[in-house]
């Protein structure tokens, strides 16, 4: 049995933390930046890392991927114990409630940031892995899915891509943090690209053609000049993430997602012993 | 500040503003939308203000305000005339607006700024005073006014309509 309090204590402390305390691949870029706001953007996260205050007001929607072990036994259900975190972790901070509960007609505020986003994946085993991001609205609205034809190439693949970061990486708070999902179904693709952006930016794919051409992607989109701030200075992506799947024969779905430049994000494992 | 001194900024100057802005963003400015269709009296009066897209974070312990920062503007576009229509000088956001933003500025003469985005911890500090003025209910997205000082701006819309991004 993995214990629900450990569950609870590890994790709100994680998701507090990365709120506040900037992330360390993140910083190496941060103190190298010499444009527009360079000040204001390193005073920040003294700030924020001294007074506990999160490093954005958008404290965003908490989205947890969970990898379940076939052996792994929990006292309750993995989504309530993690709804049960973020609403504490939230009441109890100086965070920002963002989660509206009709998306369409009332849009009435919950007060607590649940329900968050639990993806549940099943694995081998008696280990338990949650991973999550803290995704702010900002960076969430850049999310495109491409049902691309199955005919397309590379080329093509890199073109959308490209094109798409071009049109709207200003507007997502940027250095980005870009997931691709591509194969699977529309909805698979969608998932996929959000769970690569829960990658540490020196990791790479471990099928050499998708690791050349995550590397190839950070350096063309990089070309874009987008940079800090969407003002020309300082590199415009920090790192790109592919993740694959198997598809139908008629389709090629393609899932981008992007990620703000603080990177909110964690990884936590246990075991059941 | 005056609309004479609005129009006098170019793109791409940086300032730091001392003075009152109020805060609103999506939810707020669909409610005064839906005021002004059903000819309701305004709760707020904008004429000469600097209007701020935010919604902030809650105040930790004995602050007046929480973490806050610039939201995305170019949601915020379909509002602009609005604003302009009710006499607000110049607006603050994060991120590149849409040519209708763009052309609103230079029919009015007003100006866009941006404000550092991601750097919400440090734009609290400059926050000196702040208060709900309408839409409690909307939570972060209520309208606030705040007065600050020190306040870091960079002009990305002049009122010639030239633009940074």
């Amino acid at each position: 049995m993995i214990f629900k309090n450990e569950i609870v204590k590890k994790v709100s402390e994680l998701i507090v933390e990365k709120n506040c305390i900037i992330n360390e691949e993140v910083k190496v870029f941060l103190d190298e930046y010499r444009g527009p706001f360079s000040k204001v953007l390193k005073e920040n996260y003294k700030i924020a890392h001294d007074e506990g205050l999160p490093l954005c007001q958008d404290t965003g929607l908490v989205e947890f991927f969970v990898f379940i072990g076939n052996e792994v036994k929990l006292e309750e259900p993995i989504k309530d114990t993690l709804n049960e975190i973020v609403e504490t972790v939230y009441i109890h901070n100086p965070f920002r409630y963002s989660i509206v509960a009709d998306p369409l007609f009332e849009r009435k505020n919950t007060q607590n940031n649940t329900p968050a986003v639990v993806h549940v994946f099943e694995t081998p085993g008696n280990k338990l892995e949650i991973r999550f991001l803290i995704k702010g609205g900002g960076s969430e609205n850049l999310s495109r899915l491409y049902m691309m034809r199955p005919s397309s190439n590379i080329e093509n693949f890199k073109r959308a891509v490209i094109e798409h970061i071009k049109e709207n990486g200003a507007k997502g708070c940027p250095p980005l943090h870009v997931g691709i999902g591509v194969g699977g179904t529309s909805d698979m693709a969608m998932v996929l690209s959000k769970l690569a952006l829960t990658k540490d930016f020196k990791e790479r794919n471990s099928d050499p053609k998708y690791a050349n051409l995550e590397t190839e992607l950070v350096r063309e989109l990089n070309e874009l000049k987008i940079g800090f701030q969407g003002l020309g200075k300082g590199v415009s992506v920090f790192s790109v993430h592919i993740e694959v799947s198997p598809t139908h024969i008629a389709t090629l779905p393609l899932g981008i997602a992007a990620d703000c430049y603080l990177c909110r994000k964690g990884v936590i494992e246990f075991e059941d012993r | 500040m005056k609309i004479d001194e609005i129009r006098k900024f170019k793109v791409g100057e940086t300032i730091k503003y001392y003075g009152e802005l109020i805060v609103m963003r999506d939810a707020a400015q669909r409610r005064l939308r839906e005021l002004i269709a059903g000819s309701k009296e305004l709760p707020i009066y904008l004429g000469g203000k600097i209007v701020f897209y935010a919604g902030p974070a809650k105040p930790p312990k004995n602050s007046k305000i929480g973490a806050i920062g610039p939201t995305t503007s170019e949601r915020m576009d379909e509002f602009l005339e609005m604003l302009y229509y009710l006499g607000v000088i110049a607006t603050i956001g994060k991120g590149k607006r849409s040519d209708l933003a763009v052309e609103l500025c230079k029919k009015y003469q007003r100006v866009y700024f941006i404000a550092p985005s991601g750097a919400a911890a440090y734009l609290s500090k400059c926050v000196i005073n702040a208060e709900v003025i309408a839409f409690f209910e909307l939570g972060p997205e209520a309208i606030y006014r705040i007065e600050v000082r020190d306040f870091p701006l960079m002009v990305a819309i002049d009122s010639l309509g030239n633009q940074i991004f």
